[in-house]
């Protein structure tokens, strides 16, 4: 089986993504080749042909020029699958090249069984097993679905590719997020601190490891109303309802009117010196410590990742 | 062995003197128990909304017995919702009385102080005005409150005249192009916020009870006219209650609201409405009730089960469900009736009765429901009780629903 | 200026998905149906398009069975002025090329300067749909828009990128754009709109008509994730839990990727 990846480059980096889709390769013992635009400086290590466009030419945004630069790679490579990350990237440029091709693109896949590709449905409540019509199908791989492959050091052989199609956008740039007042219900990891922190002072502690994980910190009532944490981050009955993909609770011991508040949480992971702690009911992972301890070793852990 | 024409059989299409309740028919039509897609958007409007906008700060301005007019009444204007049933040529929406009572109860099932500032505005106020004031009072008063450019309230109890309307001691003597009011009303809604008001007097002091009394527009503002205590009350906190006290205070003579001498007829109309207003506000605070019961037993666990596995719960969380159920049918029922100008004093009277006693009972089951907790005010349950206790009572008790009821079955 | 708005109705996300044996979607009966979220969105930019423009007429699109004009109504409620029911009992078994088929043939000859669509629907979530359609009709496209400016014939708009940065992006019209949340704030359909909406027109045209495109992929199975199991419990040593931990989240969900 042959596959064509996908990789990406974004402000002047070439993004991990990439050791996902080899892994993925890898896990189905695939011949591979990879497409991107981007600069010779960073390039994935992998045995085999790496098509690479310049991005000073290209951009890094400008689907119609990239889609005409991989018509090129697949046209050599004759893949069977051509796999893209399922990133803002890949799901706008996917469905043009499949298009362009004639092939059938199956958007976010988590697994591949019995001959098709799986696929989530209604906010994940449900899965698809998805298969392609066509003969060469293109994917889009959701991101952490597939481990990402062991570090190879083997160097690509570099194919350059070129192409006049003049871009229908133009791109002009990147503007950074905007810094806004939190709110909890739109974060993806939220780290909560409950009473067990002790004191106000640990609240650092908690939102320490809430930026390592790249999201946001909250709190159960009595934090809130000993005024250690604002209103604003108060996750439960009185406070916000929240469904992050991963949410930590530290010190909090899974009364009622927490739980309300964060119950469908994708994945919940409690921290609590109290094995019988309630919250360990519908946690995930109960992890038996005293946070005071473990948070800052965990957060250190993250941070030299 | 009484004939059968004065016996109410409840079946659809039977020809009674009585109006029958359970009729949704007219004419050959079939019963349809659906409500049309306006009436569904609607409803997912308001309850948006209301979800959105207005639940968030129930609890706190019910502690605070705070009114927040620019969330209460201001955005209601915007969404349209202050003039649901009158003509578009007066500022209204030209919908009908079903979705009336879809808005009120949407907005009741998060914040019964907010259903009632609709409908006391709506019913109590604006109403009156579309059905007996002339083009000109239509024109300068209906028009802003259907719009929602102003507030309206509706000024008939005293504290000598609750239940008997022909109490009345408030007086308004004619001078010239002018009336002069004196007297006091208690128990207002939407006073001192409200800038128009309906407000009853006795223009002939000769006449007995409920003979002689008249309906009036009062503007706030117009001097003489001023308002006295604000209640402190067990329920419905954020909505405003006050009295109102005239003092001398002249009006034109052209603000009088139909003829002299009408006013008790205007009230009783008034009324008639107001109950459907008052029938949904209780069924939204049980519909919120009941909602909050129930989602409460499927997550609380009591001896490692759901309690809502067990069947002296389920057996609670049934009849709640049944009760609103059979009220909220008893109310659309009124609505269609007083959409399709179908004679509904009797339908709207058992429908403010059965959602008003509904909403009591399944209050008072939803704190026991949800136990210690629901004993708290952390939990919007105990909110919900207190905020039910007054659709017993205000815009005719349910003795007086009794009796517009069992009057009519006697006659 | 003429504005396309493609939308679709979905089932409310909270309901409880039930699955009949041999089903190869969801069931349908006993739910509750809604305007997809992100296509809400995308109707609020094409009435604000409109706004700004003075003179536009914006269609609203979609494709299903009956119940479907409900949601439609919301949209004409909302500021769109005409609606186009594509009648099809079979819309849900239809992949993205399907879809965007019958969507090119209706607004081929036109003529439409800007083409709005949710970036993704939420119970399929294929997000190919924009591209799919820009793509047949020869239009430049850009998703998952979280800005939107239009002046004098080019538009300038911001995609939203992974970690909240954001790509600037201008295009010639016409254009097709496909919305992500946050865009905008989409109104509350007024309850006096809801009732003018009722004398807009609403056609309907049979699939037949539109459909050109045969479907390229089809589903084989449709089955509920596994439960998570019963919790782990960890205890142990401070270093090696919180290595036990960060495996775990590598492994179970996608924020250690």
């Amino acid at each position: 089986m042959k596959m064509l990846l996908v990789a990406e480059y974004r402000d002047g980096k070439l993004l991990g993504s990439i050791n996902e889709l080899l892994g993925f390769a890898a896990g189905m013992a695939a011949e591979v080749a990879v497409f991107l635009v981007g600069k010779d400086d960073t390039l994935p290590k992998f045995a085999g042909r790496l098509y690479l466009a310049e991005v000073e030419k290209h951009l890094e945004y400008n689907p119609d020029g990239h889609k005409a630069l991989l018509l090129q790679a697949v046209e050599k490579e004759e893949p069977d699958l051509i796999v893209f990350s399922h990133s803002s990237y890949g799901w706008d440029l996917a469905p043009r090249l499949a298009f362009a091709l004639g092939a059938s693109q199956i958007s976010e896949v988590v697994a591949v069984e019995g001959g098709g590709f799986i696929v989530p449905a209604c906010n994940a409540k449900l899965r698809r097993q998805v298969k392609s019509l066509t003969k060469g199908t293109v994917l889009t791989l959701q991101v952490g679905a597939f481990p990402a492959a062991d570090n190879s050091d083997t160097p690509p052989t570099v194919v350059p590719i070129d192409t006049d199609a003049a871009p229908l956008v133009r791109f002009q740039g990147y503007e950074a997020a905007a810094e806004g007042g939190v709110d909890l219900t739109k974060a993806g990891v939220i780290v909560s601190a409950g009473r067990g922190i002790g004191k106000p002072e640990n609240v650092a502690i908690i939102a320490a490891l809430a930026a390592a994980l790249g999201g946001e910190y909250g709190a159960s009532r009595p934090v809130v109303d000993a005024q250690w944490v604002e209103h604003n981050r108060q996750v439960g009955t009185t406070g916000q309802s929240v469904t992050p993909k991963l949410y930590v609770a530290c010190g909090i011991s899974g009364a009622i009117q927490h739980l309300a508040g964060m119950k469908k949480s994708e994945f919940i992971v409690a921290v609590n010196t109290d094995r019988d702690a309630p919250i360990g009911e519908i946690a995930d992972v109960l992890v038996v410590a005293d946070l005071k301890q473990f948070i800052p070793a965990l957060t250190e852990k993250i941070r030299s990742l | 062995m009484p004939r059968r024409e004065e016996v109410p059989l409840l079946l659809p299409g039977f020809k009674t003197n009585l109006t029958s309740p359970a009729a949704f028919f007219a004419g050959d039509k079939p019963m349809n128990f659906e409500l049309t897609e306006e009436q569904n958007l609607i409803r997912d409007m308001v309850r948006e909304f209301a979800e959105t906008e207005v639940a968030p700060t129930a609890r706190i301005r019910d502690e605070e017995e705070r009114f927040d007019r620019a969330l209460m009444f201001d955005r209601l204007a915007e969404l349209g919702l202050t003039g649901i049933v009158f003509p578009e040529e007066y500022g209204g929406a030209g919908a009908d009385y079903i979705s009336y009572a879809i808005a009120v109860e949407e907005l009741s099932r998060v914040c019964a102080s907010t259903g009632v500032t609709l409908s006391a505005h709506l019913s109590l106020c604006a109403n009156p005005i579309y059905l007996f004031g002339n083009e000109e009072q239509k024109q300068q008063f209906l028009a802003p409150l259907a719009r929602g450019e102003k507030m309206g309230a509706f000024g008939l109890t005293e504290p000598s005249a609750g239940t008997d309307a022909g109490g009345t001691r408030t007086t308004a003597v004619k001078d010239g192009d002018s009336y002069i009011l004196n007297g006091t009303k208690i128990f207002i809604t939407n006073a001192g916020e409200a800038e128009t008001y309906v407000v009853f007097a006795r223009t002939d002091k000769a006449a007995q009870k409920h003979h002689g009394i008249s309906a009036f527009i009062v503007e706030k503002n117009t001097p003489g006219f001023t308002f006295g205590k604000k209640e402190q009350k067990m329920g419905i906190r954020s909505s405003p209650t006050m009295e109102l006290v005239f003092d001398n205070c002249r009006i034109p003579a052209s603000q009088l609201l139909g003829e002299e001498g009408m006013g008790f007829k205007v009230a009783m109309k008034t009324l008639d409405g107001g109950r459907i207003g008052i029938a949904s506000q209780a069924l939204g605070i049980a519909q919120g009730a009941m909602e909050a019961a129930v989602n409460y037993a499927k997550e609380r666990k009591q001896f490692d089960t759901p309690i809502a596995r067990f069947q002296g719960i389920q057996f609670q969380l049934a009849d709640m469900a049944t009760q609103i159920e059979a009220a909220r049918l008893l109310v659309y029922s009124a609505a269609y009736k007083a959409s399709h100008g179908i004679s509904y004093s009797q339908a709207s009277a058992m429908a403010k009765l059965m959602a008003s006693e509904t909403a009591m009972r399944v209050t008072t089951q939803a704190v026991q429901v949800l136990g210690g907790y629901g004993y708290t005010r952390e939990f919007p349950v105990e909110r919900m009780m207190r905020d039910a206790k007054i659709t017993e009572i205000y815009e005719g008790t349910s003795e007086v629903q009794r009796l517009v009821i069992g009057t009519a079955l006697t006659k | 200026m003429k504005i396309l708005v493609c939308m679709k109705q979905v089932p409310d996300m909270e309901s409880k998905f039930k699955l009949s044996p041999g089903a190869l979607w969801y069931d349908t009966a006993d739910l509750a149906w809604r305007m997809n979220e992100y296509d809400e969105y995308a109707v609020e930019q094409a009435v604000r398009l409109k706004e700004q423009v003075g003179s536009g007429d914006i269609t609203v699109l979609s494709i299903g069975p009956d119940r479907i004009k409900e949601t439609m109504k919301k949209a004409l409620a909302m500021g769109c002025d005409r609606g186009v029911q594509v009648a099809d009992d079979a819309a849900m078994a239809k992949d993205p090329l399907a879809i965007a088929g019958i969507i090119a043939e209706y607004a081929r000859s036109r003529d439409f300067s800007c083409i709005f669509t949710g970036m993704q629907s939420q119970d399929r979530g294929s997000g190919q749909v924009g591209p799919l359609l820009a793509e047949m009709l020869g239009l430049p496209c850009v998703t998952t828009i979280v800005d939107f400016a239009y002046n004098a014939g080019e538009y300038l708009v911001k995609r939203e990128l992974e970690g909240g940065v954001r790509a600037i992006v201008k295009v010639k019209g016409p254009a097709v754009f496909t919305c992500q949340l946050g865009l905008n704030t989409p109104r509350y359909p007024t309850l006096p709109n809801i009732m003018k909406a009722k004398k807009k027109e609403l056609l309907t045209v049979p699939v037949a008509e539109l459909q050109k495109l045969a479907g390229q992929q089809e589903t084989t199975r449709i089955f509920f994730p596994e439960k998570k199991g019963g919790g782990l419990v960890l205890e142990g040593e401070i270093g090696a839990l919180a290595d036990q931990l960060i495996a775990i989240l590598k492994d179970k969900t996608s924020v250690l990727a």
